[in-house]
């Protein structure tokens, strides 16, 4: 369960100060798959990263009861001057996995071939959601966080990821930051719609899809 | 209860440790590379430092100074400043730059601190270790009176350059001008270190300001560990280690506050 209370963040240059996330609350069961949705700039990557622990909220509390990956997007989480193998190491290091087994899963994965000895900054972002899906999958988290990046593959890709996550992982618990609006619609079972800092809770997906449609 | 948080403590350590290492290994790799001679680089910088200078100083000044031979004599002052320069240079931006490997929840921004640091002493000592071995086959480097001096002074002086590492790290996040200073103070600092003389060879005037510097304490220590009875030395070591635990809080509480309002991109 992971379990977000009263959480404000604010972005602070100089004497500018932004106040994107403004008092959210949210509960995540095991096992939901909820969608976050709101137009662009409206805080859902902010929220993700705050629920990831990349980023710290001003005030509130988080709380985590279950493993929760890295947000999965193209940026963050790797080092663009080293090489998919060299990441891949440092993951397994951190996290205390295997490396020769991940090692396999990650080249059967990803596809990138001879492209994971090369530095990171050289891949596309289709490339790096490859790797950073792979790399996640790899370790099995118990709730995956997930902004866009499903979007950025080819389709092959999305098909394999699709199976992966989907099918094979049916029972973990999903966060996903998404424009798709059928994309969410097929996958989520709640949504999260966020807009002037607040953050509405949906049980029903259709319902929060027609109100961000009106947006 | 007090099992509980036992365990935590426990577990907390253990993933710390393991990401230390981890991202020390990257850090050499990003560093140094695996070209040539790869990560032993890590002693590169100071023995270079140390070592140009020594020679220059060599020819500029003579074979001795106050019965002293010169030579080891700057290598003692030179690799332990280089330590500091370096430890602080690059903790100058060290979360922004690092910020990427923060969306790993285990890591904490002390770690990047803590890594770069740790690099710049290991290769520090190892420079220190390479030099003296080689100067005592040319008879210009005494064989050290007592290492165990030596190794306190050394960890005093390391302890004392970390924890201004622990200030400059987040202070560099919170104002983009303290960045601009970093390289000229580091450089002022120099004569402040004790590098240059031993505190007898002052007059007791100037001995009780220079003595007032924390950096001269640890640089004492060390030269008297090596030279022993030849040389005079004035350390109060309960003085810099007051100073470092103070500067140590005050670097711990402006980290966890900057790391509030750290943007990741």
């Amino acid at each position: 369960m992971i379990v977000c209370t009263n959480i404000y963040k604010e972005y602070r240059r100089g004497s500018y100060c932004k106040r994107v996330l403004n008092d959210v609350n949210l509960v995540v069961e095991p096992g939901d798959r909820i969608a976050l949705l709101g137009r662009n700039g409206a805080g859902k990557s902010t929220l993700i990263k705050l629920i990831g622990g990349v980023e710290v909220p001003t005030s509130g509390k988080i709380r985590r009861e279950m493993s929760v990956s890295w947000p999965l997007g193209f940026a963050g989480g790797f080092h663009g001057s080293l090489t998919g193998y060299d990441n891949a190491r440092f993951i397994a290091r951190i996290y205390r996995r295997d490396y020769s087994e991940m090692k396999g899963f990650i080249e059967d994965f990803s596809e990138l071939g001879r492209q994971l000895r090369m530095p990171v900054k050289t891949y596309s972002s289709g490339m790096r959601a490859r790797l950073a899906f792979a790399l996640s999958l790899a370790i099995e988290f118990e709730c995956y966080l997930i902004d866009e990046v499903i979007m950025v593959g080819d389709q092959s890709f999305n098909r394999k990821c699709h199976y992966e996550l989907l099918e094979k992982r049916k029972d973990r618990t999903m966060i996903l930051a998404s424009h798709s609006t059928p994309l969410v619609q097929e996958l989520c079972n709640k949504a999260v719609l966020i807009h002037d800092g607040q953050a509405t809770n949906y049980e029903d997906v259709n319902a929060a899809v027609e109100q961000y449609s009106l947006l | 209860m007090n099992e509980v948080i036992l365990r935590k403590f426990t577990v907390g350590w253990i993933t710390q440790v393991r990401v230390i290492q981890a991202l020390m290994i990257r850090e050499l790799n990003t560093r140094f590379g695996r070209e040539n001679i790869g990560f032993l680089w890590i002693m590169g910088e100071p023995l270079l430092f140390a070592g140009l200078v020594a020679i220059i100083w060599h020819f500029l000044h003579g074979e001795t100074e106050h019965g002293i031979g010169i030579t080891a004599f700057i290598v003692t002052g030179y690799i332990p400043i280089t330590m500091f320069r370096h430890g602080v240079n690059r903790s100058v931006l060290a979360f922004s730059i690092n910020s990427s490997i923060l969306y790993h929840r285990q890591v904490k921004v002390l770690d990047f601190i803590i890594v770069r640091f740790l690099i710049e002493v290991v290769g520090g000592m190892m420079a220190f270790v390479f030099s003296a071995a080689v100067l005592m086959v040319f008879h210009e480097f005494p064989v050290p009176d007592d290492i165990g001096l030596f190794i306190m002074g050394w960890m005093i002086y390391a302890f004392f350059s970390f924890s201004l590492c622990l200030i400059i790290a987040p202070l560099s996040e919170m104002s983009d001008v303290l960045e601009k200073f970093v390289p000229v103070t580091t450089y002022v600092m120099i004569p402040f270190s004790g590098l240059f003389t031993l505190a007898s060879w002052l007059t007791p005037e100037m001995r009780d300001y220079l003595l007032w510097s924390p950096f001269v304490t640890g640089m004492e220590m060390m030269r008297k560990g090596i030279w022993g009875e030849q040389i005079t030395a004035y350390y109060y070591p309960w003085y810099t280690i007051g100073c470092s635990v103070v500067l140590t809080m005050i670097g711990l509480i402006l980290c966890r506050r900057v790391r509030r309002t750290l943007t990741v991109e």
